[in-house]
């Protein structure tokens, strides 16, 4: 029986792999939809930027500065930082389009800080580079900011102490608290670390968008062969009924997992996406193809006819994948849709491979998002099957 | 009929959809090499008996044997012996014609050089050899309908049922699928074939069930259908003006047995049709019928169905 069931859900793939209509929907709408959302959104999550920095005074606090500050970001692979003689020729390359911001440390501004005198770093910002120069002005503020905190907590020193301050001691001190590292690190760990990159994110996104298309074949191509006179032919061969479903479902479920598999690795071979591990992503994505494949059954068994059931398989795949977050990150989007998510298969596709970016995860970290995918398949596919035996029951 | 040459035997077939009682206590036997044909207008019921038949259909009484096993929707392994033939064009036009007899056969457990071998012949009876490799969609409506009937063929069944195989069909394809069945009853292959063109059943079937309102009204060969009606003729006037009004006029003559308007003509079953007809014309000129042409012919099994059921068989 299994033999049978095997031929029909082979008969209908070939169907299906011959059907245009039905490749442009499972394969090349999907990957096209992800390919333009990575390109238009995709560079978000690699900004890098180029600064120019003009230090003529050589102090202890500007290179601080240009060292730690600079350094730290140039070591990030955020900015690139070229250095100027004069503020003249690092204002002319911000002009030129060489670099997004001029940072310029002026002569005497260490001199100036440790005298406790008012000291300036200029900041020249590109014009269409508002976020590269909002960023310099920010590292800028925030270094004036300290050495601010580091004056007053000297000069509350050296209130206590009750004697006047010497400016070789304040030199020297200011100096030294400028050049220690700070005795916090924020390291990147944890859920931020885990993050796919938007390519990614957006390949998987329309991929279990449209894997309901796929799915939905199994039941709806029922439909179809009960208009086109076939059904009662399968029914009438010397096979169980219950065979002929197993077949359409089996049919149903290759049709997804052969769109799924030709998803990634166009994804991955022409977008550069990094869907993670195969043994976990091939785990992840089975499970998902059970869960579109039980909803996308269930829906299709309300319908009369193949249009009907081809539009509301439509709304429903559209309204599960803006709940579940296929179009924009769901942690951008009020917490009600965070927990909304919850009950769509999409949310949990996502997640797992969210889970899957992070580079000591493994197959038991993923396991309880391929468990509710699977049950959301399980629950809903019985439920669908049950109510499709009915085209097939003979009544 | 010898018991053991018995093919299919069904008894007391009954099936109510809702509140209409489609068919209605029928039953028949057909035996090898027999070729038995139900005769009827479209919703006699011949669709709906031979889907019990055939195991698509469940039925509310009766019982049906097929080969010597009973057939129902569950009963897989008993379908075999049977070769269906919808009414509906049963192939896949993505498909190849080859691809549609081999998947088919696989179905019916056929495989390897057998199943090769198989598909061979039956394109080859069909006449589709020349074809084979190319997707039905491409195909004429006839080649549609001999690929239908050649699927049902392909395992050897002992039962062949073809519903209506011809509607819809160009005369010389019609005649083609017409003469292959001739052949397959010749083979000794027990067939139930169901139509409402009397040419069909006339020529074809050994033995016909006339179906009306899902009950079989008469059954037996042409020539004892035939004899139900009499020594009684069959008159068709082509005529304009009030029909139905002319036939009921013309219903009240002595030697009328049977008459119906329709078509644009009168249909009337008449005892001694040459002695009747001036009256006859008489009366349907009175009643303001303008006739066009008149024609007598032998009784037939459209005249049979006339005689049984008071309408005719396109009705």
């Amino acid at each position: 029986m299994l033999r049978a069931a095997l031929l029909i859900a082979a008969k209908d793939l070939r169907q299906r792999i011959r059907d245009r209509s039905a490749i442009i929907l499972a394969v090349i709408a999907p990957f096209a939809l992800g390919a333009i959302f990575g390109m238009l959104l995709g560079g978000a999550d690699a900004f890098h930027t180029r600064y120019a920095i003009a230090d003529l005074d050589h102090g202890p606090l500007a290179t601080a500065f240009t060292d730690q500050v600079l350094g730290s970001l140039v070591d990030a692979g955020i900015a690139d930082v070229d250095t100027f003689d004069s503020e003249a020729t690092a204002t002319q390359a911000v002009r030129d389009g060489k670099a997004s911001a001029a940072i310029v440390i002026p002569a005497g501004f260490s001199a100036d800080v440790q005298a406790g005198r008012a000291a300036e770093m200029r900041v020249v910002g590109a014009s269409g580079a508002s976020v590269s120069a909002q960023i310099a002005r920010s590292l800028v503020g925030r270094f004036a900011d300290e050495i601010t905190a580091v004056q007053v907590s000297l000069a509350t020193v050296f209130e206590l102490r009750g004697v006047p301050p010497d400016p070789a001691v304040i030199a020297e001190m200011a100096g030294r608290a400028a050049a220690v590292q700070a005795p916090i690190v924020v390291a990147e760990t944890g859920a931020d670390a885990r993050e796919m990159d938007l390519r990614t994110f957006y390949a998987a996104s329309m991929a279990i968008l449209f894997l309901f298309f796929a799915t939905q074949s199994g039941v709806l191509s029922l439909i179809g062969e009960r208009r086109q006179g076939t059904l009662a032919r399968l029914l009438a061969a010397p096979i169980p009924p219950w065979v002929v479903l197993l077949g359409k479902s089996l049919g149903g479920f290759s049709t997804g997992l052969v769109a799924m598999v030709m998803l990634i690795a166009a994804s991955t071979l022409l977008l550069g996406a990094r869907w993670g591990p195969p043994l976990e992503v091939g785990v992840v994505v089975v499970a998902a193809v059970v869960a579109a494949m039980g909803i996308s059954t269930l829906v299709t068994t309300f319908a009369r006819t193949e249009d009907q059931a081809g539009g509301w398989n439509a709304i429903t795949a559209m309204t599960l994948a803006i709940l579940g977050g296929s179009f924009f990150p769901l942690s951008q989007g009020p917490e009600v849709m965070a927990s909304l998510s919850l009950v769509t298969p999409h949310a949990w596709f996502l997640r797992a491979l969210h889970d899957l970016a992070g580079a000591q995860t493994t197959l038991l970290d993923v396991l309880p998002s391929v468990g509710v995918l699977l049950a959301m398949g399980a629950v809903t596919g019985t439920i669908g099957l049950a109510r499709a035996r009915g085209l097939v029951a003979g009544r | 009929m010898a018991e053991e040459t018995v093919i299919l035997r069904c008894a007391g077939l009954r099936k109510r959809f809702g509140e209409r009682l489609a068919v209605d206590g029928v039953g028949f036997t057909i035996a090898s090499g027999e070729t038995y044909g139900l005769l009827g207008p479209n919703g006699a019921g011949k669709t709906t008996t031979i889907s019990m038949v055939c195991g698509l259909l469940r039925r509310d009484e009766g019982e049906v044997i097929v080969d010597g096993r009973g057939i129902d929707v569950g009963a897989a392994a008993a379908k075999a012996a049977i070769g269906y033939v919808p009414q509906d064009l049963a192939i896949y036009p993505d498909l190849t014609a080859r691809e549609n007899l081999r998947f088919f056969g696989r179905l019916y457990g056929l495989g390897g050089h057998e199943l090769a071998t198989r598909i061979g012949e039956v394109l080859e009876v069909i006449g589709l050899s020349d074809r084979a490799g190319e997707r039905t969609e491409q195909f004429s409506g006839g080649m549609k309908r001999r690929l239908n009937i050649g699927i049902g063929l392909l395992h050897r069944p002992r039962l062949l049922v073809l519903d209506e195989p011809t509607v819809g069909v160009d005369p010389q394809s019609r005649n083609a699928i017409l003469a292959s069945v001739e052949q397959l009853s010749g083979e000794g292959m027990a067939i139930l074939y169901t139509t409402h063109y009397m040419e069909e059943a006339e020529r074809l079937c050994d033995r016909v069930g006339i179906i009306d309102e899902g009950r079989i009204r008469a059954e037996g060969t042409r020539r004892e259908l035939v004899a139900l009606v009499g020594q009684r003729d069959r008159v068709r006037l082509t005529a304009s003006g009030n029909l139905g009004a002319a036939a009921a006029a013309a219903a009240r003559l002595d030697g009328v047995a049977e008459a119906s308007a329709r078509d644009g003509a009168i249909d009337l079953i008449v005892t001694e049709a040459r002695s009747l007809l001036p009256r006859l014309l008489e009366t349907v000129a009175e009643a303001g019928v303008l006739v066009k042409s008149v024609e007598v012919v032998e009784p037939d099994l459209e005249a049979v169905f006339l005689h049984l059921t008071g309408k005719a068989l396109r009705d």
